[in-house]
């Protein structure tokens, strides 16, 4: 593994005129090219960490590095030039129009005209924002679009590491979903580190690499994937905090591919015997048999249907109304395979190939090895 | 028999017929030349209280200190007549500097009295900014001057000029005092015209005086528009200007 981009070693913060510490003694790892979640209740010091890392919030304990560097060893306001910020309230600069917002620290550093402009209108396309948005002014956006442009403005410099204080939380739910789909796609092919605070762990869970889950006055409950949180919470707390339905939770962060090879299922070709089809259909303990055109799932019968019938193919079928591919979670399959009469999932893959089914048998085998 | 209203009526005629005489308008003790005067014993002090009160706002406002001095200053100048600020520039310049009468007692009473509002505001404006974006500006790596310059001043600068532009107004507005202290200025023609009993010529200086301020409230008001960044424009006059009201 490489060194960690960002490293707490005792980190603590006691502010002036309180004896208790809002951070005591925090140490963790921030690996390079993660997104790290901060994630817990009210007074849990996370937000207090985050701050810590770009000096916001001064540590008066411990040691934090980034990059190697003890942030302490550095000027605050070159240390933060480094250091993308993006908080909830985005503070855009509202007597400035959008693009001068995101050349921000372009500018502070010197770049010229040329590479400032072209830098500017990359990332607005990158955040998915008109470029004639450019010249407007921040009272004419949507919440949505500031907060774009304060991701844009904080990614401007290309800085390796993003500090992210609960981004998306005065955004409304749809919006928020978007904007989280899209740091997704923008971790993808930027591997930025990411330190990300959230009070909602479903937004955890959805973004994390790693969560932190932290308690009152920064003690760490657990610092682990969030797969490995919602299988193995490691205290009560974390537990409770997780709330209901952690086994949907966790299905939620798989994938079908992440079952590999499904099999062909309870199926026959169309042109298999009755007599073959009412075998596979009892060897699967179902009363219902799935008809196949080659590599096609023509849909499924019942196999009382099929008496007086030569072929598997020559009675009416019905369709499998609910198809998934290889991307969705399994979560979606636990949807589908409830809602169907045949109480499973069909997968399809390119061009509406036939690629097996899910059964509840299957998704409780994938969960519990 | 005399109808009520009927002196009113005179005293307006009286006035107009001061103000349309060519000869009240020409030579050093005319309109004209009383309104240079005016004008400079009004930019004189209110300039020097700007460069005085302003900075020292902003920085107060910046580092969020001077609350208590500020609160002070504001009190005092609120509570303190402008008449017995009057009393104090003569003292001050007749007595204490030796400068005499006419010009400075003037000067400094307008000057002081300039200074509340313009402290007042500027530590206001700067101090009530945002702490969300003054945060988001030292996060993207602004220096401290850079967030006093690039951030709190423009952010600040629609309450500030709001400011000068009441206080401008109050300043011209109070400057005919200053004939009481044998100062120049359109007061003279309000002060000379008492004396002399000539009603036209008292309401004459009255008319030019509120024509006056008319006028500078006017010039600001274009400069606002051509300082204050355009999309921080037009927002301020509700959202701002505490304690310009004083006893007079």
């Amino acid at each position: 593994m490489t060194d960690p981009m960002i490293r707490l070693d005792g980190a603590t913060k006691t502010f002036p005129g309180t004896s208790t510490p809002a951070v005591d003694a925090l140490s963790l790892e921030v690996p390079t090219g993660e997104i790290v979640v901060f994630v817990g209740p009210s007074g849990c010091g996370k937000t207090t960490t985050l701050k810590m890392i770009n000096r916001i919030i001064e540590p008066t304990g411990g040691t934090i590095t980034v990059d190697g560097v003890d942030v302490r060893d550095r000027e605050p306001h070159l240390l933060r030039r480094d250091i993308g910020y993006v908080i909830q309230q985005i503070g855009l600069f509202p007597h400035r129009t959008i693009a001068q917002n995101v050349a921000t620290v372009p500018r502070l550093l010197g770049w010229d005209e040329d590479r400032t402009r072209a830098r500017v209108d990359e990332l607005l396309v990158t955040m998915g924002l008109d470029e004639e948005l450019g010249a407007r002014y921040p009272a004419e956006l949507s919440g949505g679009q500031r907060q774009r442009v304060g991701v844009a403005r904080a990614l401007a410099a290309d800085p390796p590491v993003l500090l992210m204080d609960e981004p998306f939380g005065a955004v409304d739910p749809i919006v928020r979903g978007r904007l989280q789909v899209e740091l997704l796609d923008l971790q993808a092919r930027l591997r930025k580190t990411i330190v990300f605070v959230t009070h909602d762990i479903d937004e955890a869970i959805h973004l994390g690499d790693r969560i932190a889950i932290l308690n009152v006055g920064g003690h760490l409950e657990q610092y682990a994937p969030p797969e490995d949180i919602l299988r193995e919470p490691a205290t009560p707390f974390v537990e409770e905090f997780l709330g209901p339905e952690r086994g949907l939770k966790r299905l939620a962060l798989r994938t079908v591919a992440d079952l590999g090879e499904l099999g062909l299922g309870n199926c026959v070709q169309a042109d298999a015997s009755v007599e073959e089809a009412a075998q596979v259909a009892a060897e699967h303990q179902e009363r219902w048999i799935g008809i196949l055109d080659g590599d096609r799932l023509r849909g499924w019968a019942w196999v009382s249907d099929l008496d007086g019938a030569r072929r598997a193919g020559d009675v009416e079928t019905s369709l499998f109304r609910v198809a998934l591919s290889a991307e969705d979670t399994l979560r979606a399959a636990l949807d589908g395979l409830v809602r169907s009469r045949t109480g499973v999932a069909v997968v399809l893959g390119p061009d509406q190939r036939y690629d097996g089914m899910i059964t509840l048998a299957r998704l409780n085998q994938a969960m519990v090895s | 028999m005399v109808a009520p209203g009927g002196r009113l009526m005179d005293a307006i005629v009286e006035t107009f017929r001061w103000l349309t005489d060519a000869a009240s308008w020409t030579g050093p003790r005319g309109v004209l030349a009383r309104s240079l005067e005016h004008l400079w014993i009004s930019l004189v002090p209110l300039a020097s209280a700007m460069a005085v009160a302003i900075p020292a706002g902003v920085l107060a406002g910046h580092h969020r200190r001077g609350q208590a001095v500020g609160a002070a200053i504001s009190n005092l100048g609120r509570a303190v007549p402008s008449l017995a600020l009057l009393v104090f520039g003569l003292l001050l310049s007749v007595r204490v500097l030796g400068l005499g009468f006419s010009f400075w007692p003037i000067v400094f009473t307008l000057f002081f009295l300039a200074l509340q509002p313009l402290f007042t505001n500027s530590y206001t404006a700067v101090r009530e900014a945002d702490p969300a974006l003054l945060e988001a500006a030292r996060g993207q790596g602004l220096s401290e001057r850079d967030v006093l310059l690039a951030v709190e001043l423009p952010v600040a600068s629609p309450v500030i000029l709001t400011a000068v532009r009441i206080t401008a107004v109050q300043v011209v507005a109070t400057a005919p005092l200053g004939a009481l202290a044998a100062g120049g200025g359109l007061g003279r023609f309000i002060i000379d015209g008492f004396g002399q009993k000539d009603d036209g010529q008292m309401l004459g200086g009255v008319v030019l005086v509120a024509v006056f301020a008319l006028l500078v409230e006017f010039a600001i008001t274009r400069l606002e528009r051509r300082v204050v960044p355009g999309p921080l424009q037009g927002r301020t006059d509700a959202a701002a200007v505490v304690a310009t009201g004083r006893a007079n």
